[in-house]
């Protein structure tokens, strides 16, 4: 698993100073629970990048130092090349965030809140504005306490998208959105792409981080565990894989990289890595396959992987 | 679509004139930066003017109405004494007035040896004004700065392009502008009034002089908000600050009407100063300079704090509460206990200590009355008389107090309710009523053990200040007989 991530790293210095986000050995403590423990993590300018990580594991804390509104204790953070703490205001001209549990202000209308950030954002795209609300579907002329949470997050969404930034940071966004609005959601997000923006999106719709992600990583108790783009995530880990065999295949038991072999019948199921498979595969040839069927690891699987091992 | 689309700059500008938006990827560092350099550093009051404005927009109502309901009382306490009182009976309420007790809560009384219908009222009314506008301050500054990040509405402005004390100071600036206005209204409303005060120069002096006491406040508060991670607990430790200076400033202003050697007290007081600019009697300015030194120096320190604290944290850290409930947190009223437990305790040790204070007053109160002419002590029923009546008062002087707990608690409840904690409780088999009589419960236990507190307090402070420990029991007894009527007060919160 390191490999990826080491491949990623070798020309570091190079990489830090286009890198839209990079963060190097980063430690927060909130007292003496330890929130981030050594956390590497490089975001190139321009990708969507996808930020996994079970409840607890340190994804806001992350996000909330980029935002400079947390400090750290330890190691450096680069945001656009520059220290999120110290020059907060100036980047926060070029990024934009959306939170996942957005609270408003019970008296002011949703369509007030959005205005408000454009204006100390230091202007507003008006047309942008309105199409955006017009896209998510939201009444902006409803209080703030008569909002549901999905339309208190559609007003960080539209406020987020509608200016005009680097860089969108935005964690778990989509909490509360129904299906249509994901849809949505998801058009705006490749808008950003293609204008070149960088996205640095934590999720837990593994759908959502597929469809859009070109890498993801995966945080666990403070610490990157893996990054790399999908396909590379894949490689690392196990094909499904049943064949349907008149005759037995003693060698298949015995090769590397074939696990969990089960005979069923007139099926043999196994899980191969998917490294391996090439070697698996031509194996196989060599007797008489009547039917097969290999499934790739979800995205669901490969986090399950992570988030069920204890720390070594 | 293009996203890049130029911007159609119908928005607002920024106050401070910053130029036309940058295109993306360029530095940008503008006017905001500039104007924000210099003591606060770079960019720190980023967005001010627009923050300054949205909170207006937001107090549209809190702001007039806690000025105009603050200069409204000023007006009734003018008219109303100015129509009640005539000559005579202002200076027989003058005698009363200058006793020790009055002193203790009223002020040091400068001017009433020749009294004056804007001396009574400056000298009686002008404390109880000067905590009005202090709450006034206490709890805007804390609704804009601890509430807005307690319920994690600043994240998204802070996120937003908002330097590190632009909320802070823009709290400040907007509470130090209705302490502004509601010295205005005072003015006006005492000037204007029946009480025909004979010097402008003096009315404006009181009323500045309230508004410095709300300014000093806002200042306090600004500092407690970043000590603590809750709104509620910031306002709290405010108002403790607030009810400290009230002690030492009563202490101050007892021994200087009683000639004794404690007045340097009032001097420590934030609540001190504005008395002692004795208007319509020394028409003096000077002591307001100690209120603009301790706003200014406390600003700072808040300043300071804030920089190196994280958004949302208070300065102490949140420790780890345990894994597991405890067998007590197991019934409706144990869980109301539970959440009502950590004011109840800082009630407690408060009216304890308070109690001690005022009780340790009965010594001095019983040498004053030996002091006193013989027929208005006859009046207020001899010497033990005056030590009973002073105990009594005390008694319903926390009895007032405890049942201002008594309706915050029961407010809890409500505040329960609106933040949804309630409907949890409600859909484990709890009943609606069961809930709320649980709740009522523990507040009434809370209230009768705070009095016993008082009591106490008050019993012990007095039986060692007389050196007689007989005035415990019934000094614990005066509390508790108050409990009844606490009550029926929650009874109707």
């Amino acid at each position: 698993m390191s490999t990826v991530t080491r491949t990623r790293r070798t020309d570091d210095n190079r990489a830090s100073a286009s890198a839209a986000i990079s963060m190097h050995e980063v430690v927060k403590s909130f007292g003496r629970v330890r929130a981030l423990d050594g956390l590497d993590l490089e975001v190139d300018r321009g990708e969507v990048h996808g930020f996994l990580g079970p409840n607890g594991a340190g994804k806001s804390t992350t996000i909330r130092i980029l935002l400079g509104i947390l400090r750290h204790n330890a190691g450096t953070v680069r945001l656009l090349g520059e220290d999120p703490w110290s020059k907060a205001v100036p980047l926060h001209r070029r990024l934009a965030y959306v939170p996942g549990d957005v609270e408003l202000w019970p008296g002011l209308t949703g369509g007030e809140a959005i205005d408000l950030f454009a204006r100390l954002r230091g202007g507003v795209d008006r047309r942008r504005r309105d199409e955006l609300i017009e896209r998510f579907d939201l009444d902006p002329r409803k209080k703030g306490r008569t909002y549901s949470k999905g339309n208190r997050q559609k007003v960080a969404l539209i406020s987020a998208l509608a200016s005009d930034v680097e860089l969108l940071l935005l964690d778990e966004p989509t909490a509360g959105l129904d299906p249509l609005m994901e849809a949505v959601f998801q058009d705006c997000i490749r808008e950003a792409k293609d204008a070149g923006r960088t996205v640095l999106l934590s999720s837990h719709i593994l759908a959502q981080v597929e469809a859009l992600a070109d890498r993801v990583s995966i945080i666990r108790s403070g610490r990157i565990v893996e990054t790399g783009t999908l396909s590379e995530l894949r490689h690392l880990s196990r094909t499904t894989i049943a064949v349907g065999l008149e005759h037995d295949a003693p060698a298949l038991s015995e090769m590397t990289g074939v696990h969990d072999l089960v005979r069923e019948g007139s099926r043999l199921h196994f899980s191969a890595d998917t490294a391996q498979l090439p070697r698996i595969m031509r194996a196989l040839g060599e007797h008489d396959v009547e039917s097969l069927t290999a499934t790739p690891p979800t995205l669901e699987q490969l986090l399950l992987r992570h988030y069920g091992k204890e720390e070594s | 679509m293009n996203l890049l689309a130029a911007h159609t700059d119908d928005g607002d500008r920024p106050i401070h004139g910053g130029g036309p938006t940058a295109p993306r990827s360029s530095r940008h560092r503008g006017a905001h930066e500039r104007e924000g350099a210099g003591r606060l550093g770079e960019g720190n009051l980023a967005g001010l003017g627009h923050l300054l404005r949205f909170m207006l927009r937001r107090d549209r109502l809190w702001l007039p109405i806690w000025v105009l309901a603050l200069s409204a009382l000023t007006a009734y306490f003018a008219n109303a004494i100015a129509v009640v009182m005539d000559s005579d009976s202002l200076q027989a309420m003058t005698a009363f007035a200058k006793n020790p007790v009055m002193a203790l809560i009223t002020g040091p009384g400068y001017g009433l040896d020749q009294v004056t219908v804007p001396r009574f009222i400056v000298g009686m009314y002008g404390v109880f004004l000067m905590i009005g506008a202090a709450l006034m301050s206490i709890l805007t500054v804390s609704r804009h700065t601890r509430a807005e990040e307690q319920t994690g509405r600043a994240e998204l402005v802070r996120a937003s392009v908002t330097g590190r004390h632009t909320q802070l100071i823009a709290a400040l600036v907007l509470t130090v502008f209705m302490n502004l206005l509601l010295a205005a209204g005072m003015a006006a409303a005492f000037g204007f009034s029946q009480a025909e005060p004979d010097s402008w120069s003096a009315t404006v002096l009181f009323a500045v002089g309230i508004g410095a006491v709300g300014c000093v406040f806002a200042a306090v508060t600004a500092v407690t908000v970043q000590l603590s991670a809750f709104a509620r607990a910031a306002s709290s430790m405010a108002g403790a600050v607030l009810a400290l200076s009230f002690v030492l400033r009563g202490i101050g202003d007892m021994s200087h009407v009683s000639g004794g050697s404690l007045d340097w007290l009032s001097w420590f007081s934030p609540l001190g100063w504005a008395p002692q600019t004795a208007p319509f009697t020394l028409d003096r300015w000077w002591p307001l300079l100690y209120s603009a030194g301790l706003f200014a120096v406390l600003v700072v320190v808040a300043v300071v704090l804030q920089s190196r604290r994280d958004l949302g944290a208070g300065i102490v850290a949140e420790r780890l509460g345990r894994s597991q409930a405890g067998l007590l947190l197991s019934t409706p009223p144990s869980l109301a206990l539970r959440l009502q437990a950590s004011s109840l305790i800082w009630w407690s040790l408060s009216m304890l200590v308070m109690g001690v204070v005022f009780g340790s007053f009965t010594g001095p109160m019983d040498e004053g009355a030996a002091g006193m002419p013989p027929e208005i002590l006859s009046i207020m029923g001899g010497r033990s008389g005056i030590v009973d009546g002073y105990l009594g008062y005390m008694a319903l002087y926390f009895a007032i107090i405890v049942a201002a707990y008594a309706v915050i608690a029961a407010g809890g409840l409500r505040s329960e309710e609106s933040a949804f904690h309630t409907e949890p409780v409600l859909a484990a088999a709890v009943s609606r009523a069961g809930w709320l009589v649980s709740w009522a419960v523990v507040t009434l236990f809370g209230a009768g053990w705070l009095l016993a507190m008082a009591g106490l307090g008050e019993g012990v402070g007095a039986a060692v200040s007389m050196d007689d420990w007989s005035l415990l029991w019934p000094a614990l007894l005066g509390h508790l007989a108050q409990a009844p009527s606490i009550w029926a007060l929650l009874g109707f919160a």
